[in-house]
């Protein structure tokens, strides 16, 4: 798929851009704090229906404007659609709404409109990092592959909170209460793992057949679910079962602990290379060529799964890759049709593949012919 | 506002404190009470301190009332064995305006959520539970919200009553009534093909 057109109103440092991307590979250059990120996060924003970024949503809306826009023109297999989402100032926070070619759409029924494969800095502790990063990249690829992940996961999230509220208050002791937050947590997290399972016996293959092409066949890359709690169940009804049966076993140490202690909510993937933790005895450059593995294989399953080439959105990572690395991987993506890049310097980036250059300076962007390349 | 006369600006301020009125709004609002008449304005003034002054909460099913029961409660055509749990009294009138239940009805003041502080010590649980005996009750219909905190709530009191041996039913979900169905999000048909019935 590809954007035709993007507008940007009062969005981050942007006050209005109508911008037109090309095909191909865009690279968005210039020094630090101009806005490159900031498109990237507009783009991501209507992939996932919000920033790629912890932050708070009104963040985004531009210092001092009451509301921001974003709205993309894009063209998929399925013909041309337009994807909007305003942002609204509402007391200390903010309020969003989606449009699908200019109707306003619930969220649920929005996500699936673009979709689009990010990486960005924090990605590259992919292996290193919290077991927080690699359940993002779940459920960021999950919640555009398919719209019940979304609502499960919403709603699985509400509830985690809700239960860790009860366990904190003076009622922790009402014992039919957590039943009943555990009854609820059961059925929706199972669908989480569920999904989840499956999702992760694919990437698995992709990730150690791109791993396995790159550094040949002798370190295999194995990428392995580590559910909570640990089970090796493949049916709906047996995670089921499996995720009740703990959460009743976790009762006593939750209640002592006054937190949730069981439940997709502490998911992990676990990495290992000749069958040991690449975490823990990688080198740094094993540990980088995983995380790459593991990006190329969400976009090929992206792609397979949208029967088309999703967005590329790379956030100043290809300067952090050696060249040999950062040709392998950009190789290794079967076909991009847009893909935008961030650098501060285009020499971080030296695509060989037609590009575009864009100068970004203080909320605008400059076209720069120089540098097109078969653009 | 500092240019306009003080009461008219104190009016705007209170007008604004209500909800899904802005400021705008507030500013037409004050200008229309003060083109009317004196009566006007003295007739809304009364009806808005008199629904403070007179209107309590029914002491057994917790809806407003003027007296001490409210008139559903007190209304001998009512079916007593049947009761509809709501959240809010305002759910009552919702559920009133279907002139579709015949029974009486119990509204909690709210629904579990410990994030909020609500427990459910809060709510009138308790006072529901006391009703099922007295009032030989057959049938609880469990009307709260279909959101997260309406479901837990839902199966919350479904966990407490069923040893009573008292019929616990929670409304049906289903598609909005003239409504297409390519317009029902994933979730509303989910839940309406859960909550199928034979024909
Ligand atoms: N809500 C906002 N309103 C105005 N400017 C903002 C807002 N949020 C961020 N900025 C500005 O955006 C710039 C950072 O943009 P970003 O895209 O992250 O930069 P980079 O080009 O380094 O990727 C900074 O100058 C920052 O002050
Ligand atoms: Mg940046
Ligand atoms: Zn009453």
């Amino acid at each position: 798929m590809r954007v035709e057109s993007l507008e940007l109103s009062n969005f981050r440092n942007y006050a209005a851009l109508r911008f037109e991307p090309p095909e191909g590979a865009c690279i968005l250059v210039g020094p630090n704090a101009q806005g490159k990120s900031n498109v990237l996060e507009a783009l991501a924003l209507l992939a996932l229906g919000k920033s790629f970024r912890a932050v708070r949503e009104s963040d985004l809306i531009r210092f001092d404007a009451p509301l921001a826009s974003v709205s993309a023109r894009v063209r998929t297999r399925a013909g041309g659609a337009t994807a909007g989402c305003v942002i609204t100032r509402a007391g200390d926070g903010a309020r969003k709404r989606f449009l699908r070619n200019g109707r306003s759409v619930r969220y649920g029924d929005f996500l699936g409109s673009i979709t689009a494969v990010t990486f960005v800095p924090a990605d590259l502790a992919l292996v290193t990092g919290p077991a927080s990063l690699r359940r993002r990249l779940l459920n960021a690829a999950l919640s555009q592959l398919d719209r019940s992940y979304y609502h499960d996961l919403s709603a699985y999230v509400k509830l985690i909170e809700q239960k860790n509220a009860f366990l904190k208050s003076p009622d922790a002791g009402d014992r039919t209460l957590l039943t009943t937050y555990n009854a609820q947590i059961g059925q929706t997290g199972a669908r989480l793992i569920g999904a989840r399972t499956n999702y992760l016996r694919k990437l698995a293959h992709d990730a150690r057949t791109a791993h396995a092409r790159w550094v040949g066949g002798h370190d295999e890359l194995e990428v392995r679910y580590l559910p909570s709690p640990p089970q090796e169940a493949q049916t709906p009804d047996a995670i089921r079962a499996a995720l009740d049966d703990a959460l009743a076993r976790a009762a006593p140490g939750e209640i002592a602990r006054r937190m949730a202690l069981v439940g997709p909510h502490r998911d992990d993937i676990g990495l290992n290379l000749h069958g040991r933790s690449l975490a823990r005895y990688g080198s740094q450059g094993q540990q980088r060529t995983a995380v790459l593995a593991l990006k190329a294989a969400e976009y090929s399953l992206a792609y397979a799964s949208a029967g088309e080439a999703p967005l590329l959105l790379l956030d100043d990572v290809l300067s952090e890759l050696d060249e040999q690395r950062r040709h392998a991987f950009l190789a290794s993506l079967a076909g991009f049709e847009q893909a935008f890049i961030t650098a501060t310097h285009l020499s971080d980036v030296a695509l060989d593949t037609p590009h575009r250059v864009i100068r970004v300076q203080a909320g605008e962007l400059i076209g720069d012919a120089r540098h097109a390349i078969g653009a | 506002m500092d240019h306009l006369a003080g009461p008219l600006s104190a009016l705007i301020g209170e007008l604004e404190k209500l909800p899904t009125v802005g400021p705008k709004t507030a500013a037409r609002l004050a200008f229309y009470l003060l083109s009317g008449s004196r009566e006007d304005a003295q007739a809304l003034a009364d009806a808005i301190v008199a629904v403070k002054d007179k209107i309590r909460f029914c002491k057994r099913c917790f809806s407003l009332t003027e007296g001490d029961e409210c008139s559903i409660c007190l209304d001998a055509r009512r079916d007593p064995t049947l009761i509809c749990v709501v959240g809010e009294a305002k759910d009552v009138y919702a559920v009133e305006r279907a002139m579709a239940f015949n029974g009486r009805y119990h509204v909690l003041g709210g629904l579990i959520s410990p994030m909020e502080g609500i427990g459910v010590g809060q709510l009138h649980v308790k006072e529901l539970l006391d009703r099922l005996g007295p009032e030989n009750v057959k049938e609880v219909i469990i009307a709260t919200n279909p959101n997260a905190e309406g479901e837990s709530t839902a199966l919350y009191l479904h966990r407490l009553i069923e040893p009573t041996g008292v019929k616990v039913t929670r409304l049906a979900y289903g598609l909005p009534i003239g409504g297409e169905l390519d317009y029902a999000d994933e979730t509303t048909l989910a839940r309406a093909l859960e909550g199928r019935r034979a024909l």
